[in-house]
């Protein structure tokens, strides 16, 4: 049996029918078709599917769609505003913090969360929060500059 | 993901009822664990209870006298940010910081962790040693009982059927100092390959009190009373340390896994203890 | 130059960040149903008795496919030995081994009706470990070896009948007897190193689907779209213009995704299916799919108390698993390197292949070199310590030169690796003999630093074959069969065309493979594609230049040796005044400003080894690398953390500089993990690791808080603009050096078995303590 849950993702309120195993993932890839956030490892580890829940980033993979009922979720697409890239996306790019691209959504919105956590965070504090995102191509090293600027600002 | 149905009681005592009367219901509390569980095909429950609606299940209340009190469904990141936490008992603050990742502490609970019993993990050390313990509650009514033992192996509670762990409550702080040491074999990121809780109250250079708790290495943590009741009274000199590290290393019983021998935690048990204790005196 | 060697913007960045990329998994088609496989539980069976009829009756499952479903194809197929079928016939040789295939309106339907098929299996003995795998009492997995008919298998192997021995590869210099004869000393040691996997973070997924017609179409991650089209092409008995491979961006491969793996038996069930069908493989999957062989590598060394080694022996068993994939490959680019970069005049190198019951490997960065690199350069420290002398200088007197002759017999040309290894020795602060120094006494944190260096070749030979499309408005289109596997190809090979047409970056665009239009390129792997398809990109467009130089010179009365092309159009040098834009010449070629220019050009390389002596030619480039390490040891918990790290690679000339880097920072985090704690671990076959709670990848806290990548640039005469490749360079010498570091630190106490986990290294600390 199907649950109707109502819930405001990407700033927008949104009603939907979800199914009791489904996974928040499962539900912004299969039924609203935002397929930035991805699948790495199913069990939490990699990173490759955090969201923002209520500003706090999550493993959309082991979070039950239904849950997200009264929250406030952002996923990598509802970042860029009216076309304009969020500043956390042009340190990326500025750094180029990305090799085939797979983590980078989940890491930039760890990078987010950390900085709605601590907006001027130290090369330890960086790592340390983020060091729960993956990477097997090599960027980490980017990834830390593209902070280090933001956390400058 | 195997099918199941999810029921949402919205009160603790609806929740404990589904669970006595459906031996194929399970509690979700995070997920985190248990989900994860569900997908490697190792639980096949046909229902889950979510818990998250019930009301009054999180938050931290702190009061001189009696101590903390946290609702089980508090999420391990407010444990561990909490400022009354980092002010009484910032120790316990540093076992659940070096949880998982920040995602995980974002969604698992700390009711949730204890009632997983997983050996493998931080936060049961250090309230092992903080004498904490937790309220269970099912429909015949509600009980207290010491973490200690709650927890009887890996993966092993002292929950009854239909029952709920509902909240923690750990006593009051005693002028402690203390450390919480997580040491992984691999990636940083593991599980504890040991886990190392140790308060200590000194007058005048020497120990009044000594807590001093092992986890990760085998089923449960183990309190090393032996090696308390040792330091107690006494000056902590390099020897004193050196003897209750030993005293440890015999104690504990560890068990192979993929993150060491037995005989290599049990070195390494001697090795951080000793190493806990001196950090936490300088 | 303007694009060549310099820092472009990244292509792709934009999609990258923003979410937008469309990766394999993220396809949808109208209709697609969704596959799940039955795997084996058992590491080797025989199948007596398989019964999918209750599953095929589950609502909402469209079709199972079987070995029942096999008439009419041929069943077989692999890269090197056909041995692997497409869904298991008589028996199963690794757990996890696909059994059945379903395809459902839904995964949980699909998977559901997994547990509805009924197997009988018949357990057989089975071996794992490779010094078992050997013997000839041994259960065999495979009776007999078919070489693979297919194109892509241009090279050849000594393949063993009998036994699980798949192939042995032998090579020899001098004679290695008299060698050890005349040493004065002689040392020798088995190194071991665990299988691993390569960790992409996107699991291999694919789609496919049949055209009314009958033409087989994938989208897939691959790394080889024409290898990939030609299996199953072969598989289905079908003309290779009725198999179409289509790939998108791919997150990760690292050889983990060369070869046909999902394809085949995804390409069969949607057959059935007669609908799209899509297979994304979970993370456990993963593990049962590919992964790096392990391998034991004994090795024997013989010098003189005056620093010259005389004579080397090799003897190296790699453990392919339960099908060949590659694995004679593998074995074979071990083998010549098993040495080491060195000039040794006495030498017999010894390379196997053997089957294990283990799953499948394959590919792998670095291939078989990180194996006989673990042992060969944790040797030469360990004669430095007993020589007394400077290992780098050691080293030094013994690495192979511009022009040297290698153990192939081939003359090695764009040598770096001297370069390498004295720009990273003085990168990690080297002091020399003393590095080898006693440790001080008393201290529980020791430091250490160790190098090593690395050579490797690329496969040779091989094709890759480039187009090039040259728009009437002075844009242009690359199109290329090679892979964006995260290594940048889309703006190297951009800038490469770039260059040669004389044409902004913005104005060339390289196309994603699909076979349909892309022509043939052998593989994105073993580091060929800047050298390779770079070549043949630079050639293509090179052939537009002269068509263009040929109009302009006619229309401008001038010869052809005066023209320059720049900005989109092309001058006559020292005459300013004398130009005609590309749209001007699509004007006079073709009446108006429309049309298409093309460029094509194959791109061969030639050579090749003598299966019978080893002798050949090995390798169109070779490439060279050195690390660096610096680690702190606590010599009580036996934790190592990693300080500081330096990667040279010989790049020959990098196209983008930063891109080399980030290679270099990738390879760098996959050796220190294989160094340090990666490591597959199974209980009778059966996988106990293979999830990423209890296999983890290298975090950026595991990260060494220094990292260094240096880029030695020796031209190469036949690379695009001299590049070489880079790809897989850094990765094998960095276990060896962190190896080195921990030794030095330790006053050369020496592990052998990776990974150097605490438990390893306590347990060899109290060795030595008790030998003292």
């Amino acid at each position: 049996m199907k649950i109707n849950i109502s819930t405001t993702l990407n700033d927008q309120t949104l009603e939907a029918s979800v199914y009791p195993n489904q996974t928040l993932l499962e539900f912004l890839r299969d039924d609203l078709s935002l397929k930035g956030s991805v699948e790495g490892c199913g069990v939490g580890v990699c990173g490759s599917c955090t969201v923002l829940v209520d500003g706090r980033p999550v493993s959309s993979c082991l979070m039950l769609a239904s849950d997200a009922a009264g929250k406030r979720i952002t996923t990598i697409e509802g970042l860029a505003r009216n076309g304009d890239l969020d500043p956390v996306q042009e340190a990326f790019l500025k750094h180029q913090a990305f090799q085939c691209g797979y983590c980078t959504p989940g890491m930039i919105m760890a990078v987010k969360g950390l900085l709605l956590n601590n907006p001027h965070p130290t090369e330890t504090q960086a790592r340390d929060y983020l060091s729960g995102n993956l990477c097997r191509c090599g960027t980490y090293v980017e990834v830390l500059a593209a902070v280090k600027e933001l956390a400058g600002r | 993901m195997r099918r199941f149905e999810l029921a949402e009681p919205q009160t603790l005592e609806e929740a404990c009822a589904l669970l006595s009367d459906d031996d194929d219901a399970k509690a979700l509390a995070g997920g985190t664990a248990l989900l994860t569980l569900i997908k490697h095909g190792i639980f096949i429950p046909k229902t889950l209870v979510n818990l998250k609606k019930i009301g009054g299940m999180s938050g931290i209340d702190y009061d001189r006298q009696r101590g903390l009190r946290i609702g089980a469904l508090t999420r391990i990141y407010d444990v561990e940010s909490s400022p009354v936490v980092g002010e009484h008992y910032p120790w316990l603050a540093e076992a659940c910081h070096v949880v998982a990742n920040i995602r995980i502490r974002n969604m698992a609970t700390i009711g949730g962790n204890l009632a997983h019993g997983d050996y493998q993990s931080d936060p049961p050390t250090m309230l092992v040693a903080l004498d904490a313990g937790v309220e269970l509650m099912r429909r015949e009514g509600t009980r207290q009982m010491k973490l200690s033992e709650f927890l009887l192996g890996s993966y092993e509670t002292a929950l009854e059927p239909g029952e709920l762990l509902s909240a923690l409550v750990v006593p009051p702080p005693d002028n402690w100092r203390g450390t919480y040491v997580k040491f992984t074999t691999g990636s940083s990121e593991e599980r504890p390959c040991a886990g190392i809780a140790a308060l200590l109250r000194m007058e005048q250079g020497v120990c009044r009190d000594l807590r001093l708790v092992v986890g990760a290495v085998s089923p449960r943590p183990v309190r090393m009373h032996h090696a308390e009741e040792f330091a107690r009274g006494k000056e902590i000199t390099e020897a004193v340390l050196q003897t209750i590290g030993s005293e440890a290393s015999h104690v504990v019983e560890p068990i192979d896994d993929l993150r060491g021998s037995a005989s290599y935690k049990r070195h390494l048990v001697g090795v951080l203890v000793r190493r806990a204790l001196a950090a936490v005196i300088h | 130059m303007a694009l060549v060697g310099s820092d472009v913007t990244m292509v792709g960045g934009l999609a990258k960040v923003t979410g937008a990329v469309n990766y394999a998994p993220d396809l949808q088609f109208p209709r697609m149903l969704y596959a799940k496989a039955l795997r084996s539980p058992y590491a080797h069976a025989k199948v007596l008795r398989i019964d999918a009829a209750t599953a095929e009756k589950l609502p909402g499952v469209i079709a199972v496919v079987t070995r029942d479903d096999l008439d009419g194809l041929n069943p077989y197929f692999g890269p090197v030995v056909d041995d692997q079928p497409v869904v298991a016939t008589d028996r199963v040789r690794h757990v996890g081994e696909v059994v059945a295939l379903v395809a459902g309106e839904s995964r949980e339907i699909a998977e559901e009706a997994v547990g509805l098929i009924e197997v009988d299996y018949e357990k057989l003995p089975a071996v794992f470990d490779i010094l078992e795998a050997i013997k000839t009492d041994a259960p065999v997995l495979h009776a007999q070896r078919k070489e693979t008919t297919a194109g892509v298998h241009r090279e050849e192997f000594n393949f063993q009948v009998g036994g699980n021995v798949c192939s042995v590869y032998h090579v020899e210099d001098g004679d290695v007897k008299q060698g050890f004869q005349e040493a004065d000393e002689i040392i020798e040691n088995t190194y071991t190193l665990p299988p691993v996997q390569h960790g992409h973070i996107e699991p291999h997924a694919a789609t496919a689907y049949w055209e009314p017609s009958g033409k087989l179409v994938l989208h897939t991650a691959t790394q080889n779209p024409s290898g990939v089209q030609e299996q199953l092409a072969q598989i289905f008995k079908l003309p290779e213009n009725q198999v179409r491979v289509i790939v998108p961006l791919v997150g990760g491969g690292y050889g983990g995704k060369t070869h046909a793996r999902l394809e085949p038996a995804l390409a069969l069930l949607a057959r059935k299916a007669r609908r799209p069908v899509q297979w994304v493989l979970t993370r456990d999957e993963v593990f049962l799919t590919g992964r790096r062989y392990g391998a034991v590598v004994k090795i024997k060394t013989g010098f003189k108390r005056d620093g010259r080694i005389l004579g080397r022996q090799v003897e190296a068993f790699y453990e392919i698993g339960a099908y060949a994939l590659n694995g004679p490959v593998n074995a074979k680019t071990g083998c010549y390197v098993s040495s080491g970069p060195y000039n040794i005049p006495n030498r017999s190198l010894t390379t196997y292949s053997v089957y294990t019951n283990l799953p499948p490997t394959g590919p792998f960065r670095g291939v078989g070199v990180s194996h006989v690199c673990w042992a060969y350069e944790s040797e030469m420290d360990d004669i430095a310590r007993r020589l007394n002398v400077d290992p780098v200088e050691l080293r030094l007197k013994h690495l192979v030169r511009e022009r040297d002759i290698f153990v192939t017999g081939e003359e090695l040309t764009s040598v770096g690796v001297t370069d390498c290894l004295r720009r990273t020795a003085e990168a990690i602060g080297w002091k020399g003999k003393e590095e080898q120094a006693e440790p001080p006494k008393k201290k529980n944190l020791l430091r250490g630093k160790g190098l090593a260096v690395a050579i490797k070749s690329t496969t040779t030979p091989t094709t890759s074959s480039a187009s090039v499309r040259l728009n009437a408005d002075g844009s242009a289109v690359l199109l290329t069969s090679s892979v964006e596997i995260g290594q940048g190809l889309l703006t190297s090979m951009a800038q490469i065309v770039g260059e040669e047409l004389g044409l902004p970056f913005e104005r060339v665009t390289v196309s994603s493979p699909d076979t349909d239009l892309t022509p043939y390129d052998k593989s994105t792997s073993s580091s060929r594609t800047t050298f390779h398809m770079g070549q043949a990109a630079q050639q293509a467009a090179r052939d537009i230049k002269n068509q263009l130089f040929d109009v302009a010179a006619k229309k401008l009365e001038a010869r052809i040796e005066d023209l320059e092309l720049r900005d989109g159009t092309v001058f006559v040098r020292g005459v300013p005044d004398k130009k005609i834009s590309i749209a001007e010449i699509f004007r006079t070629r073709f009446g108006s400003t429309v049309g298409s220019m093309f460029g094509g050009y194959c791109f061969k390389t030639t050579g090749g080894l003598d299966p019978k002596t080893g002798k050949g030619k090995a390798a169109a480039f070779w490439f060279f690398s050195a690390c660096g390490a610096e680690v702190e040891v606590d010599i009580e918990t036996g934790k190592v953390r990693v300080l500081k790290t330096v990667a040279a690679v010989d790049a020959g000339h990098a196209i983008h500089p930063k891109q080399c880097g980030l290679q270099n920072e990738g390879s760098l985090l996959s050796g220190m993990g294989s160094a340090l704690f990666e490591e597959m671990v199974y209980d009778n076959g059966q996988p106990i690791n293979s999830n990423f709670l209890e296999y983890m990848l290298p975090s950026m806290e595991d990260h060494p808080e220094e990292f260094q990548s240096i880029l030695v640039e020796i031209p190469h005469p036949d690379g695009p603009f001299g590049a070489k490749g880079v790809g897989e360079a850094a990765l094998p010498p960095v276990a060896p050096a962190i190896g080195n570091a921990i030794a030095n630190a330790l006053g050369g106490v020496r592990i052998r078995d990776l990974p150097i986990k605490p438990d390893k290294l306590i347990a060899a600390l109290l060795v030595e303590k008790e030998k003292r």
